[in-house]
């Protein structure tokens, strides 16, 4: 091949695909070289699929309670080749909407994996043998992550597994056990503990979903799933897999000492590493910080035309982050000039209850010098809450202490993973919470309570109070 | 065990240990060494509801008399409570993280809020009241709420 193409991305995840579209879109004459299918981890192994199956557990969960909003069910009952089915024809729609996408914006598709011989050149091994070159004016990393593997001894036993095994349930185990008490973790807990599993967490650092969340969401976040029945360890070091006739042991250290737990399974989920190695980068000199790439705002590397998007340069890994980097990098590569605007990316986590939050927390404001008021409502005072029959969790709007202007969001409860979406929007504008309170919220919605928070700023929320 | 001056009011019964000082918000004091431990009373327990969560100003946290000291939440209300005390938060009670119900079983054992490093105990109970008079303003408190009803 020629130099026929504009750019050239690497990776058709969620960066790589929206780049390839905007690139497009743009006029640029791009193609996109992919080793497997598009959508990358997250359409594939990812957000989707997980989503499919907490759709479904929640409806099992609430087919069950259904006797309280006066439906007679007799008995909600998993149904794990449908569920599997069901899963996977989700998947398959929407990976087949985005090869429609890319056809329809002209973007050449390669199947195969790609490195860099030189900044211009790529050398590619079809999925099919067959070697090619192909030369272009930019490329745009975006090989994503792969799944992290912590130096524990017994992690190569079987009924170890990772969550690309875990999205595949032909049984359920009795007793799941799951290192790491992050997204993917809690995700995956709160799945197998609605299809039945018995679900032990065991997680390093003192409180559940480290890195960013709101440590007093993630303490109440542990105190709801421990007074449901799952047993949650936080501050507990794995030391040791082993097996234990037909379970697997897991031996772990925390403050009170030395303890062992034995299961089925045991799902591995402490998080993921940038996908960085096998692309020709130390040679081509790319700077890399550990797996990492290095880029500056507009997402370039160090190295003239090469650029990078996604959890391959670090930072939050998140799909929709991937995605908005996309955007700037396909905007930057046909003579843009724009930059990521980070404050208002959310962060959604898909447990029972739900969880996200976009912008500082009180900590972080606190530390930046800010001087912050917080304010939070409880969605037990939320009429459409109480007719959900999901009335736990709460709305904290952290906001700076004069102007009012909001900071940062963060949610637990129903629906929440939608709600932020207000949150991000008031961050990225820099609203105040009175922006927020004079802006009529429909009755009865859950966004009420984002409002009703937005009062607390006045000390005048009006359905609940603090004495 | 500590003794109690008990009360029954409109069949709910308040207990009020003989052993510490209060606040008028309800919140008691007890001098352990250079220490104080503070908790929410019975009458306050009860007044509030289940608590479903407590949040309480982390260890390090420097308070004056008056001052927030915690949040708790029940079904009802959020309650701000305010520390009895000036210092610092020298320990939280574990249990407010796991099991934070217990305020409701145990207000003057188990449930306790948190150990405080008092900056000037004498003072702050010469200002609070004796198990008598707060007793004694508890029950007219108590009377007040259930004439309401």
């Amino acid at each position: 091949m020629t130099d026929q193409h504009d750019v050239a991305i690497l990776g058709g995840g969620p960066g790589g695909y929206i780049a390839a579209l905007r690139a497009g879109q743009l006029g640029a004459r791009v193609v996109l070289i992919e080793k497997d299918r598009v959508g990358g981890t997250c359409l594939n192994i990812g957000c989707i699929p997980t989503k499919a199956l907490t759709t479904s557990t929640e409806l099992l969960l609430k087919a069950r309670r259904a006797a309280e909003f006066g439906i007679s069910i007799p008995s909600a009952q998993p149904d794990l080749p449908r569920l599997m089915a069901y899963k996977q024809s989700t998947v398959d729609g929407l990976v087949s909407g985005v090869e429609q996408l890319l056809k329809e914006r002209r973007v050449t598709l390669v199947r195969g994996e790609a490195s860099l011989t030189r900044p211009d050149t790529l050398q590619v091994t079809g999925s099919d043998g067959s070697a090619s070159e192909i030369s272009v004016r930019h490329v745009i990393l975006a090989p994503g992550s792969i799944t992290a593997r912590p130096p524990i001894p017994g992690l190569d036993l079987p009924d170890v597994i990772t969550s690309t095994e875990a999205l595949d349930i032909s049984e359920v185990p009795a007793h799941l056990i799951v290192v790491g008490g992050g997204v993917i973790g809690l995700e995956f807990a709160c799945i197998y503990e609605a299809l039945g599993s018995r679900v032990t967490v065991l997680e390093m650092m003192p409180t559940l979903l480290p890195g960013g969340t709101d440590e007093a969401l993630a303490k109440r976040l542990a105190l709801i799933l421990r007074r449901r029945g799952m047993e949650v360890h936080t501050g507990a070091t794995v030391q040791a897999i082993e097996p234990a006739e037909n379970r697997l042991r897991v031996k772990f250290a925390e403050a009170k000492g030395e303890s062992a737990v034995e299961g089925e399974r045991v799902l591995v989920a402490v998080g993921r590493w940038p996908n960085t190695a096998g692309l020709g980068l130390a040679e081509l000199g790319v700077r890399l910080n550990g797996r990492a790439i290095v880029v500056d705002e507009r997402l370039a590397t160090n190295v003239p035309n090469v650029w990078a998007i996604g959890d391959a340069v670090g930072g939050m890994m998140l799909a929709h982050k991937a995605m908005v980097e996309g955007r700037v990098a396909a905007e930057n590569v046909t003579g843009g000039n724009r930059t990521v605007d980070y404050r208002s990316v959310p962060n959604v986590i898909f447990t029972r209850p739900e969880v996200a939050s976009v912008g500082l927390t009180e900590a972080q404001a606190r530390a930046n010098g800010a001087e912050v008021k917080v304010t939070q409502f409880p969605f037990s005072a939320n009429p459409r809450a109480r007719i959900l029959g999901e009335a736990e969790g709460l709305v904290k709007l952290v906001c700076e202490a004069g102007s009012g202007r909001v900071l940062g969001v963060h949610m637990m409860g129903p629906h929440v993973t939608d709600l932020i979406a207000e949150g991000a929007l008031a961050v990225q504008i820099g609203a105040t919470a009175d922006d927020l309170a004079w802006t009529t919220h429909a009755h009865p919605t859950l966004p009420e309570a984002m409002l009703e928070a937005a009062l607390g700023f006045r000390d005048a929320a009006l359905h609940f109070h603090t004495r | 065990m500590p003794e109690f001056l008990e009360t029954t009011v409109d069949k709910f019964i308040f207990k009020v240990a003989t052993d510490r000082y209060y606040s008028s918000e309800g919140i008691w004091a007890q001098a352990e060494g250079n220490r104080v431990r503070i908790g929410l009373t019975d009458f306050l327990q009860q007044r509030s509801g289940d608590v479903a969560f407590a949040e309480v100003k982390p260890a390090g946290t420097a308070l004056a008399a008056g001052d927030e000291v915690a949040v708790i939440e029940t079904i009802k209300v959020n309650i701000s409570l305010t520390s009895p005390v000036s210092g610092r938060v020298a320990e939280v009670n574990p249990a407010m993280e796991t099991a934070p119900e217990i305020i409701n079983k145990d207000p003057y054992g188990e449930g306790w809020l948190a150990l405080l490093e008092a900056s000037d105990w004498e003072a702050d109970r010469a200002r609070l009241l004796n198990a008598q008079a707060y007793f004694n303003l508890m029950k007219g408190q108590a009377e007040e709420e259930a004439k309401k009803l």
